[in-house]
């Protein structure tokens, strides 16, 4: 049994975009979007490297990342603590990722310029399911 | 989540969302066990029949009706390219028949090119976000402008994809896909039930494509030498029983004296020498790669440059001629010692006609209709005993080679002017 709940898989589809949340070596944090955290089994994820970026200097620097998942269907989200693993340029995994950005890339006609570098493996460490206090409209201060 | 006894509506809502969890256990097992018996009966169906498209028909039939995918469609590889062809479609507006996919272009052809499933659920979010990196990049001159798109069959505006290389020992066979405008319409229950029916599809249109196949090659070897039979098969020739124009050379030969021959001989002595000119002009044809047109009686019809092409037909058709006139004197010879007065007369015309499948089912021939077989005929009609009389049309082609003589004008039917006749004296040898 893993820590990971069947039910979060919709939010591992990339319909919603996610937000990962890493750390530079001297703490400076860093809030990205990225287009998928891909389910890899119940304790574990994948999420792609494409290109060079901020996310992925800062995991080299500290393995820690959060990232924040929502499913399209009933828009619950989740709170992932992830600790990064390795870096697999083949493999089902990589395969599987590859695979789906090979054929949008083809469509948009970025094939060959828009492709899976790696497939980076988390362990996830935590999952919180953010469940929101609904606060009624009234009380939000602001104007209206 | 913990539960804090003391807190009663943290309590509630943990009965609650395990009551939704025992709900969601139910409903997939009802689905399962449902679509495993279905399936049982999808797959005796395609078993039962060995018709290419009422294989495709239930396949698809039963992704509607059954696993309750409305949109979709099977590639079928084609023989001889590597591309996709559309096969068959369901819920689609557009049937899309015969519109292809390359390998690696979109879900399908990425699927075909790598052999292995693929299910993605956020097509739409993807292309958006990729058509913005896009921008950026463009924007900083890293790449150029987009290069042209292949137009792919199926949904504008598909959300989900789910697409299963359908493959026979490692063959790939074609793409079984299913698509909806819903993102994340697919989840892994669908992924393990189109895989149970895929795998007995990919069995079904296999055999389904070879019974077609070895249907069509009976068809093609009866007039076709059986290696062209097989390229035409494979794709590499393209199907000569489509109705096509052409120039072509036609030969026309039968036997002087024959209809006599006929009505005072008995029917085996008759058949006997039929059996062996037929062998004999037969052995000829084959050598020099003619297509045989038909027989009637003593009467053979022979043309060249149909269904392959070749650059020297008129020499192929008046080499084997005089191959043929050579063969026929030793042939009537010993018909003369057994006291049958038979001798071979030949006519070769040059000219366009009209080449296809000529009947009705059940019975059909590879036929040529034009007056290049009307001129060649009339020659042949009006060849003496071991004449081969030609249409000035071929002289160009064979002269270097050939001494002919005059040998008269003749009236032909649909020719408004008589078409002057030359006959073969013999082959030039090189000097």
């Amino acid at each position: 049994m893993g820590i990971l709940p069947d039910e979060i898989k919709p939010a591992m589809q990339g319909v919603i975009p996610s937000h990962v949340v890493t750390c530079s070596r001297d703490g400076t944090p860093n809030a990205s979007a990225i287009s998928q955290v891909y389910y890899v089994d119940p304790d574990h994820v994948a999420l792609s490297h494409q290109f060079f970026n901020k996310t992925k200097r800062n995991i080299e620097e500290n393995p820690r990342a959060a990232v924040w998942v929502i499913s399209p269907e009933t828009f619950e989200a989740w709170d992932l603590e992830l600790e990064f693993v390795r870096s697999d340029t083949s493999g089902p995994i990589f395969d599987v990722m590859e695979m789906q950005i090979e054929a949008i890339a083809s469509m948009v006609g970025m094939k060959g310029i828009f492709k899976l570098r790696a497939a980076d493996i988390f362990r996830v460490i935590a999952v919180t399911k953010a469940v929101g206090e609904r606060i009624p409209l009234a009380e939000i201060p602001g104007p209206r | 989540m913990t539960v804090d006894p003391r807190d009663p509506s943290g309590l509630r809502e943990q009965i609650a969302e395990n009551q939704q969890a025992i709900d969601r256990l139910n409903r997939d097992l009802a689905r399962k066990s449902n679509e495993v018996q279905i399936i049982q009966q999808i797959s005796s169906e395609i078993t039962s029949t060995l018709d290419l498209d009422e294989v495709l028909g239930i396949v698809l039939r039963a992704m509607d009706r059954v696993l309750g995918f409305a949109h979709s469609m099977i590639l079928l590889k084609d023989l001889a390219d590597d591309v996709l062809r559309v096969a068959a479609t369901r819920g689609y507006a557009d049937q899309g028949g015969g519109a292809q996919v390359g390998m690696g272009e979109g879900v399908i052809g990425v699927v075909g090119e790598r052999r292995k499933m693929m299910r993605i659920g956020n097509i739409g979010a993807s292309m958006r976000y990729l058509k913005s990196v896009r921008a950026r990049m463009e924007a900083s001159g890293q790449v150029g402008p987009v290069g042209p798109t292949a137009a792919l069959p199926g949904l504008a505006d598909a959300q989900s994809q789910l697409a299963l290389p359908l493959t026979v020992k490692d063959r790939l066979v074609g793409v079984l896909a299913v698509e909806s405008r819903t993102p994340n319409a697919f989840d892994e229950l669908d992924e393990v039930l189109l895989r149970i029916v895929g795998n007995q599809a990919a069995t079904a249109i296999d055999n389904a494509r070879t019974y077609q196949m070895v249907e069509q090659l009976g068809r093609l070897k009866r007039f076709f030498s059986p290696q062209l039979a097989e390229l035409i098969i494979r794709g590499g020739a393209d199907d000569p029983l489509k109705t096509h124009r052409r120039e072509v050379t036609v030969v026309f030969l039968d036997l002087r004296g024959f209809t006599a021959f006929a009505e005072t001989s008995e029917p085996e002595e008759l058949m006997g020498v039929l059996h062996e000119y037929h062998a004999e002009m037969g052995r000829l044809i084959l050598a020099y790669e003619g297509t045989l047109e038909r027989f009637t009686g003593d009467g053979m019809m022979i043309f060249f440059n149909d269904p392959l092409p070749m650059p020297d037909a008129a020499e192929r058709a008046v080499r084997m001629a005089v191959a043929m006139r050579e063969r026929a004197v030793e042939l009537a010879s010993r018909w003369h010692r057994r006291g049958y007065e038979l001798d071979l007369g030949i006519g070769i015309a040059k000219g366009f006609a009209t080449i296809g499948a000529i009947g009705f089912e059940g019975r059909w021939d590879y036929g040529a209709i034009g007056t290049v077989t009307n001129l060649a005929a009339r020659l042949c009609g009006e060849a003496k005993p071991g004449q081969i009389l030609i249409s000035p049309r071929l002289l160009p082609e064979v002269e270097q080679f050939l001494e002919v003589e005059e040998a008269g004008l003749l009236a032909v039917k649909g020719l408004a002017r008589p078409v002057k006749a030359l006959n073969i004296v013999r082959l030039r040898h090189p000097a």
